[in-house]
């Protein structure tokens, strides 16, 4: 019940920082020089259609009035029509947003997965080469520069291997091909997934690696494993049952905390990879100077940010049962 | 004779008690191996900024933005002439990536010092005011920490055009002080109630001194910390921003140069170009990361105590 009590709270809380979010963009929108309604509103669109854009977004209105018709299209999903594609933006936005979220959610889990089995290993190895070996390994894959690793990764196994395809997320010719069954489709984009979701997965294990290598280093001094020891249980059942799942706890808080950090770095594995998402959108929008698109993508991976914030302190919360909110 | 060395020395380190304790943290510092090739690393860099002077005094086609070799109109391979090969204009590989290296140094530092001045002294208001002032201040950190810098930029980039280098700077700087601010706020919240503290309130110390006279030293070894990991953000969102092409062109950064290595499909053909501008960048934030680490342990005697049992 205390749960549910603290999700409603941080639900409250998230509504007004993501309230202050659009009105900041909001007001951008109207500080940048230039003209609002050219920001809004295709050049290249017949005047009539052009007008019903502007009576439909409100720009004709005073600022106040401005203000509340951008916050109703908001909450309408009315995001306006992207330059670029001449299509509307809430249905852009519809297709990339499950791309990013199988790139993404896949590549952290591991990521984190791997990252706690592995920190565990090298802390019960502390000071022996394994431990060494495996905290090097984590501080270089952790610093090297992600889009670089994307390009080196494409370099060799993509075109000097040609395991991999170099771009994209489909092959044309299995989409188009009638007689391809769900499961070929499925194992072509697996296909065209490894290789970004390489490049992300060793951008983020290291951290995770780390930090549950020194937290995991931290519980084993705890009373709880000196009474595990004192009263005889196998070193394995200490480690795995005992300080292991403590331990981990602060990697799941780190994966809210870096999260940030971790849509950065989506965007720019899904540029290199020419991965269809919203990350590379945005991009391609800010450089084409399609703003309705660029806004929208832009709300959205901050309500993404939001949200998995709020996953992440609720699974905390609910993982472990001393913190109490 | 040996007294007479030894004494102005004794008398030194009476009147600067800082410079003691820095000899003694370096004697920590200097057995920590991450600690040494981190700095080893750095000092390499610093030296390539220095070089990065040379080679536009020998010949005018080393200038890494505007020279041209006037014999080279495409990319071409390592030679005598130009150790690291031309770019796709015959511009020299060589010199931008020393002038990348001043530019790094350039852009780490100055945004992390920004950063860490406004994080400490955030930090420090919100946890010695507490209540009202507290609550703002923190909310509104959680509120930016929340947003990809990044991301944050390009739409800044989208609406107000072409950025500066400085502009790049300031604007990385404003979003990544509140993960400072919140440590230095914990730590200020810690020493608030300490007697020394009190003492000063008694004697009738203004809020502003109390919080910079007193508070202030003993949070600066954090902030310092802190800085450190706050040089290897900047310096990635820089380059990020400078790969995706918006970085300031009339800067050569190492971003700059994977973008047009990148943009101009030589990424296949040409790896003397595309190795080294990357390497750098994972190397410097990999030697800013380990001089963080080894610096925490100088700082935080619990985790060197962990690292010598054994």
């Amino acid at each position: 019940m205390e749960l549910w009590k603290y999700i409603g709270r941080r639900l409250i809380q998230i509504a007004i920082i993501f309230f202050v979010i659009i009105t900041v963009l909001f007001l951008l929108f109207r500080l940048a020089p230039g003209d609002p309604v050219s920001r809004m509103v295709d050049p290249d669109m017949t005047p009539e259609d052009a007008e019903h854009l502007i009576s439909q977004l409100g720009l004709d209105k005073p600022l106040g009035m401005q203000y509340l018709y951008y916050l109703k299209n908001f909450f309408t999903g009315n995001f306006g029509e992207s330059f670029h594609y001449g299509q509307p933006v809430i249905d852009i936005i519809g297709s990339r947003l499950p791309n990013t979220i199988l790139l993404f959610t896949s590549a952290i889990i591991l990521a984190a997965l791997v990252g706690i089995f592995l920190g565990k290993i090298a802390s019960w190895h502390k000071g022996e080469t394994t431990d060494t070996v495996m905290t090097i390994g984590a501080l270089v894959t952790h610093t090297v520069f992600l889009p670089w690793l994307g390009l080196i990764l494409i370099w060799v196994f993509a075109y000097k291997m040609n395991w991999f395809p170099i771009t994209g997320m489909l092959s044309e010719e299995v989409w188009l091909d009638p007689d391809a069954g769900f499961f070929t489709k499925v194992l072509d984009v697996l296909h065209h997934m490894i290789l970004p979701l390489t490049t992300l997965f060793l951008i983020h294990f290291g951290s995770y690696l780390l930090l549950m290598r020194s937290s995991m280093l931290e519980t084993l001094k705890e009373d709880y494993i000196l009474t595990g020891r004192a009263k005889g249980l196998p070193e394995k059942i200490i480690r795995n049952h005992h300080a292991a799942p403590n331990a981990a706890l602060p990697v799941v808080t780190s994966v809210g905390l870096s999260l940030a950090f971790s849509i950065n770095g989506g965007a720019l594995t899904e540029t290199v990879f020419t991965w269809p998402g919203i990350g590379r959108e945005l991009v391609m929008s800010v450089s084409q100077n399609d703003y309705p698109l660029a806004q929208a993508c832009f709300l959205l991976i901050a309500i993404v940010v939001l949200i998995s914030n709020l996953v992440v302190d609720t699974l905390y919360a609910y993982l472990d049962p001393r913190i109490r909110y | 004779m040996k007294t007479d060395i030894e004494t102005p020395r004794k008398a030194h380190l009476k009147k600067f008690p800082w410079m003691d304790r820095l000899r003694r943290g370096w004697a920590i510092y200097k057995q920590n191996l991450l600690g040494k090739i981190g700095l080893s690393l750095l000092v390499m860099f610093a030296l390539m900024a220095l070089c990065s002077f040379i080679p536009p005094l020998i010949d005018k086609m080393y200038q890494p933005m505007t020279g041209v070799d006037p014999e080279i109109t495409r990319s071409t391979g390592p030679s005598l002439r130009h150790w690291l090969g031309t770019d796709f204009m015959g511009r020299d590989i060589l010199s931008q990536l020393l002038a990348g290296a001043r530019v790094a140094f350039l852009v780490g530092v100055s945004a992390a010092f920004m950063s860490i001045v406004m994080g400490t002294a955030i930090g420090m208001v919100a946890g010695y005011m507490g209540r009202f002032v507290d609550t703002v201040l923190m909310r509104l950190a959680d509120m930016i920490m929340v947003m990809p810098t990044m991301l944050v930029v390009l739409m800044i980039a989208a609406l107000f055009g072409q950025l500066t280098i400085w502009t790049i700077v300031l604007i990385i700087a404003l979003f990544r002080w509140p993960g400072v601010s919140r440590v230095i706020r914990a730590q200020t919240l810690s020493l608030k109630h300490r007697p020394f503290i009190e003492a000063a309130r008694v004697a009738g110390a203004s809020h502003l001194r109390i919080i910079f006279r007193h508070i202030m030293p003993n949070v600066l070894p954090l902030s310092f910390l802190y800085m450190t990991f706050r040089v290897t953000s900047a310096i990635i969102i820089e380059a990020a921003l400078a790969f995706l092409g918006f970085g300031d062109p009339s800067t050569v950064s190492w971003g700059m140069m994977l973008q047009w290595v990148w943009k101009t499909g030589h990424m296949f053909k040409a790896p003397y170009w595309l190795l080294p501008p990357g390497i750098c960048i994972s190397l410097i934030t990999l030697a800013f990361y380990m001089l963080g680490r080894a610096m925490d342990e100088v700082l935080d005697p619990r985790l060197r105590k962990e690292a010598g049992s054994d």
